[in-house]
């Protein structure tokens, strides 16, 4: 009764391209990546290819602004140039700028400058320091972490100039992070990801997830903690001078590695292999299945929700991961499988459909065709 | 010790006013008296234990110039040094015949009167001359500069939105200024919605809102009527900067218990009351649900997990020994109970892995009342006056919010709950009415955010201020043309560790000149504070305030108010201009950029101004339409650190045209609205707002979706397009075995205009476009009132 009514779209004039620059150090990488872009003001029609690690600004619906000069000052005073990835990656990663300075030789507590000068002459300039503190060299393993069950606990060592520590869970839906003034944190196991509209749960069995600590400085902690206000377009801290952006810096401290599980009981869960004939066995590309149900239907008429992980069978054109994720749903005896591309939901390389039968799943895959048999283990 | 003092000398500054004035006078007496009510009676003198009492009833001396007392709760009533010999009393109240009534004031004595007013309801239009009277005796007793008041009957009729709404009303006054349609909030010249006291009985009620500012909480069945204050109030309030919403709670005066029941198209009230102990009292109570989450659930396959309710009651009773005792009771709850997993409808698609979000927040208020009227004794004659009344009221009042997102993954609490307690004396005299009132308080808030479920807290903000104020006042009638209302409130602010210790004396000073008995120019100046500060921010919709009291990090809010008037007022009709000016010394804007870790930053200090012209014609013939005229125009401009800006709520011309017509049996009512857009900040560009990994160095690595943020060009430096509207409403009496049946028909923007809520903006295309979405379209709204 209180919605008002959506009007037309009407045209309005293109603004003037304000430039992102978004840059941190960490002193933990090899290199240091600054992206410069333009915001979208209404004069590029913008498009979105699939997402490419190597290309982030032009495959994630960017405006790269490249051919710029970028370059850090050290606290010694020493300039670095960096370099635009394309120019050295075939065409690859415009936008990107790369310093090679490695993050185990950046000074602590000392200021960084950050010039930046466009090809239509624009200058932008920043400052950071990079927090005190240990950067880890080590991932910490957890082979069964039963999301029913478990408390995941990391304790990490204070850093006294850091502004705030980021605690980061990847999730196939995408990062949980926040920031915690502490020093240790616990994540249950059923705990839900408030980053995400739908709000689903954290962890997922069957995946294979990271939850990462960092130390950041008051840049990295003040840009990624604020927002615009949606409707009055204000409320997010830059610190960038002439231009938007971050540009700040962190330390990884805890890095942890979790194989996720949950107890199974339904028919419907459980490891299924595939068999068949040797013909089959040429054909299919996928070997087997790990079923969980993330989540049970919470009313009628609707699916359970299903979790896990799949393996590829290993091929000469073949380079993805080598166990990944899949998401689905399973409706009386319909199984429907949404295989990853990796561990996270922004890419499906292939979808399956099939019936199980007693211990026997059978079904097509959309690209793969079929039927293929898998057999509970 | 400095309060006290001051306390003293405009005490004695008004006796010695006092003594002047009297000295030439001739030997006067007191009237005391009772307005009661039984149906079918006419006036006669009457033992007070078979009638009900009246509250509200204007008595006035005819013939002298702002000698009106109105009854109190118990239809008590007392006028002070009344010149002795013979004297007509004119009793005038909504839904009673007015009456006078002649007595003879015995010199240096008290002459009490009980009067009966026989009910007026079956003849009486509904808005006509009783309401209007009202204010004409107001205007002659005070100063009365930037204050409305309106009884309830004067409402009915006003096209509603889904539910007849005090609030809503209220924005169709003079510098009172609606944001949108979305939003009950009041923006009063010039100033944030959190800068209204908004009292029940004198209760503050922190948050008067359901529905995200949809609806007020306040029921049409309980509200009697109300008094809005818009500037330079007097000493006896204090708390906000920018005006005083008084609604007073409905009094059933009819003997036996009488019913009512009003079935809209989004919720049911139901009212009942009665006569209390032999009618030394009466009692009331309300109760309000909404249904839409019922009628989705019956009649569609869509959920809409969210209803709010109310529950009001009200009591008066005449205690032995004349002492009046009244108790206010009001607590309402909105409640959003959303579970994404199961939510479905045409446009959702819910799956089992969603999450759950659990929103509720509402008011609770309850406080008591203790009054009585004293004879002084002669040897106190000459500080005390005639008569002296007595008011002491202790309350308290609650505002809780929580959001629970997910089941506890995250958990926001706003917390506001405070226990006070009133009083005043006020002594009547001749020349003078002397106050002097106290008010001690003591406020709990906290506000903060939390995982239960990861056991880590974002922020706790815990306050407990206390505060204490005192205050005198004198209303002075020098000569017949001249009103002089002063006063003077000091306050101070204290309490725990953290807290601002802070004291202030605030004056007030309004003036009424009568060029003829019919005119009268106003001039008002007043300093008034606010310790309560909302972080609800500017935007275009407040879901509700989340309170912050002043501290050792946020400063107390002042402002200086000067108004000057002009006013002609018969009995059919009004029209009234006002010229303001309000500096602001301190005025807060919420930070959207606070830190929770941080304290002292939730707000951005700011001075101010807001100034304007407000117009107010009302009519009230005998016959033909009733109704008012309003136009405001205001100008507000906020600054810090040599930046300006103007708040949300600066709106240039604001014009609302109410009238409504009694046809036989038809009650026809139509309201048009017309006012030129409010600032904005247009959106200049988007960016994507960009994730890093710390664990691989890359950007957005693992994310499933583009999150555009929007870029502000300056602030509010856009205004959006002049709005309008026409509602009309019409509504048929049908009497049934006693009963009265009143169905309804409401239509909110009856032509559909399309009046701009906000843009959204597109910059992803070589053509940038706005899409803009409205406020209300046209909407119907069925309903029936049944009374009996």
């Amino acid at each position: 009764m209180t919605i008002g009514c959506e009007l037309d779209k009407t045209p309005i004039p293109p603004k003037t391209p304000q430039i992102v620059l978004e840059g941190v150090l960490n002193a933990g990488a090899p290199s240091q990546v600054v992206l410069l872009e333009r915001a979208r003001s209404g004069l590029v029609y913008v498009i979105s290819p699939p997402y490419d690690t190597e290309d982030p600004v032009t495959s994630d619906a960017g405006i790269p602004e490249t051919g710029a000069t970028v370059t850090l000052i050290t606290p010694s005073g020493q300039s670095i140039q960096a370099i635009e990835d394309s120019k050295v990656n075939d065409g690859k990663g415009e936008g990107v700028y790369r310093i090679p300075i490695t993050g185990n030789s950046l000074v602590r507590d000392q200021t960084y400058h950050l010039l930046v000068q466009t090809l239509s002459g624009e200058t932008l300039s920043a400052v950071t320091s990079v927090p005190d503190g240990i950067a880890s060299t080590s991932v910490t393993y957890n082979p069964s972490f039963d999301r029913t069950r478990d408390t995941f606990s990391a304790t990490w060592p204070a850093s006294a100039t850091a502004k705030s520590y980021l605690v980061r869970i990847d999730t196939p839906d995408g990062p949980r992070q926040f920031f915690t003034q502490g020093t240790s944190i616990s994540l249950p196991g059923m705990l839900r990801n408030v980053d995400v509209a739908e709000l689903p749960h954290v962890f997922f069995p069957g995946f294979q997830q990271n939850v990462t600590v960092s130390a950041v400085d008051s840049n990295y902690y003040d840009w990624f903690r604020t927002h615009n206000d949606v409707i009055s377009g204000e409320g997010l801290i830059n610190r960038i001078t002439g231009g938007v952006g971050v540009f700040g810096s962190l330390v990884l401290l805890e890095y942890d590695y979790l194989q996720v599980t949950a107890p199974r009981t339904q028919p419907t869960e459980g490891t299924f292999n595939f068999t068949g004939s040797s013909f089959d066995a040429l054909a299919v590309r996928y070997l087997s299945f790990d079923i969980y149900i993330e989540s049970p239907a919470a009313r009628s008429g609707q699916s359970d929700a299903l979790s896990g992980r799949y393996t590829p069978k290993p091929r000469l054109d073949y380079h993805g991961c080598p166990v990944c994720g899949f998401l689905g749903t399973a409706s009386g005896n319909r199984i429907e499988l949404a295989l990853l591309d990796g561990w996270s939901a922004r890419d499906t390389v292939e979808v399956f459909d099939g019936q199980l039968q007693g211990d026997t799943l059978t079904g097509y895959f959309r690209f793969g065709g079929g039927p293929f048999k898998f057999v509970r283990q | 010790m400095a309060i006290a003092r001051f306390a003293v000398l405009v005490l004695s500054l008004g006796l010695s006013a006092r003594v002047l004035a009297q000295a030439p006078a001739g030997a006067t007496g007191t009237v005391a008296g009772r307005v009661v009510a039984r149906a079918d009676s006419t006036a006669s003198v009457v033992r007070p234990a078979v009638a009900t009492p009246v509250f509200g009833a204007t008595v006035v001396l005819v013939g002298s110039v702002g000698r009106t007392a109105t009854s109190d709760s118990a239809g008590g009533f007392v006028i002070g040094d009344v010149p002795a010999g013979p004297v007509t009393l004119r009793i005038r109240r909504l839904g009673y015949r007015t009456l006078d009534r002649r007595v003879v004031v015995p010199p240096n004595d008290t002459v009490r009167v009980e009067i009966i007013v026989e009910s007026e309801a079956q003849q009486l239009s509904p808005v006509h001359t009783l309401a209007t009277q009202t204010e004409v005796e107001s205007f002659t007793a005070k100063p009365n500069v930037a204050t409305i008041v309106m009884p309830a009957r004067l409402l009915a009729g006003v096209p509603s939105v889904g539910e007849p709404d005090v609030i809503r009303i209220v924005q169709l006054l003079p510098g009172v200024m609606a944001r949108n349609d979305f939003n009950t909030g009041l923006n009063v010249r010039g100033g944030s919605s959190d800068q209204n006291l908004v009292l029940l009985d004198g209760i503050p009620i922190y948050n008067p809102f359901h529905m995200g500012g949809l609806f007020s909480t306040f029921m049409d069945a309980t509200v009697g009527g109300i008094e809005l204050m818009t500037g330079a109030f007097p000493a006896r309030y204090d708390g906000r900067l920018s005006s005083v919403l008084d609604v007073r709670s409905a009094d059933e005066t009819r003997p036996g218990v009488h019913a009512s029941a009003d079935l809209s198209i989004l919720a049911t009230t139901a009212q009942v009351g009665g006569a209390l102990g032999n009618s030394r009292g009466s009692w009331s109570l309300a109760g309000r649900r909404t249904y839409a989450d019922a009628l989705a659930k019956t009649f569609s396959t869509d959920q809409f997990p969210y209803h709010f309710s109310d529950f009001h009651g009200h009591a008066d009773y005449l205690l032995p020994h004349d002492w009046r005792f009244g108790v206010t009771g009001y607590t309402g709850n909105d409640a959003l109970d959303l579970n994404l997993a199961t939510a479905i409808g045409d446009s959702t698609v819910s799956t089992a892995r969603q999450g759950t979000w659990q929103y509720g927040w509402g008011n609770t208020v309850l406080g008591a009342s203790l009054g009585r009227d004293f004879t002084a004794p002669s040897a106190l004659g000459w500080l005390l006056g005639g008569t002296t009344t007595f008011e002491q009221r202790v309350s308290t009042s609650r505002f809780g919010a929580t959001l629970d997102v997910a089941q506890g993954a995250q958990v926001q609490r706003s917390n506001v709950r405070d226990v006070r307690a009133t009083g005043s004396l006020t002594a009547h005299g001749a020349t003078n009415d002397r106050s002097i009132g106290w008010e001690v308080s003591g406020t709990h808030v906290r506000y903060g955010t939390d995982s239960p479920q990861m056991g880590t807290t974002d922020f706790d903000i815990i306050q407990d201020p206390v505060s204490y104020a005192a205050w005198v006042g004198d209303l002075w009638r020098p000569t017949s043309r001249w009103l002089v209302e002063g006063g003077l409130r000091g306050e101070r602010l204290t309490g725990g560790a953290g807290a601002r210790d802070w004291a202030a004396l605030s004056p007030r000073l309004s003036l009424k000149y009568f060029v003829t008995p019919e005119v009268a120019l106003s001039a008002a100046a007043g300093r008034v504070t606010q310790t309560m500060h909302s972080m609800a921010g500017d935007g275009p919709l407040r879901f509700f305030e989340v309170w912050l009291s002043s501290d050792q990090y946020i400063p107390v809010e002042t402002a200086w108010h000067y108004v000057l008037g002009a006013e002609r007022r018969v009995e059919s009709s009004s029209i009234r201009i006002e010229g303001y000016v309000k500096n602001y010394d301190r005025v807060l804007d919420a930070n959207l950029s606070d830190d929770p870790t941080i304290r002292g930053d939730e707000f951005i200090v700011a001075t101010g101004r807001a100034y304007g012209v407000d117009v107010l014609a009302r009519w009230t013939p005998r016959s033909g339409p009733t109704g008012w005229l309003s136009y405001s125009y205001g100008v507000a401009m906020h600054e810090q650190d040599g930046v300006r800006w103007a708040p949300g709520n600066d709106r240039r011309h604001d014009l609302n045209l109410v009238a409504t017509w009694q046809l036989a049996r038809y009650r026809l009512g139509a309201r048009f609205g017309y006012a030129t857009g409010t600032p904005y900040t247009p959106i200049v560009g988007q960016m994507l707002r960009r994730l890093y990994d710390p664990s691989t160095g890359q950007w957005d690595a693992g994310i499933t979706t583009l999150n555009l943020e929007p870029l502000g060009g300056a602030r509010n430096s856009a205004r959006f397009p002049a709005t309008q509207r026409l509602d009309v409403n019409v509504s048929r009496d049908m009497h049934y075995r006693g009963s009265t049946i009143s169905p309804y028909l409401s239509v909110v923007n009856a032509y559909n205009a399309h009046n701009i809520f906000v843009y959204v903006y597109d910059y992803s295309t070589d053509r940038p476009t706005r899409r803009a979405y409205t406020q209300f379209p046209i909407l119907p709204s069925l309903g029936v009132r049944v009374a009996f």
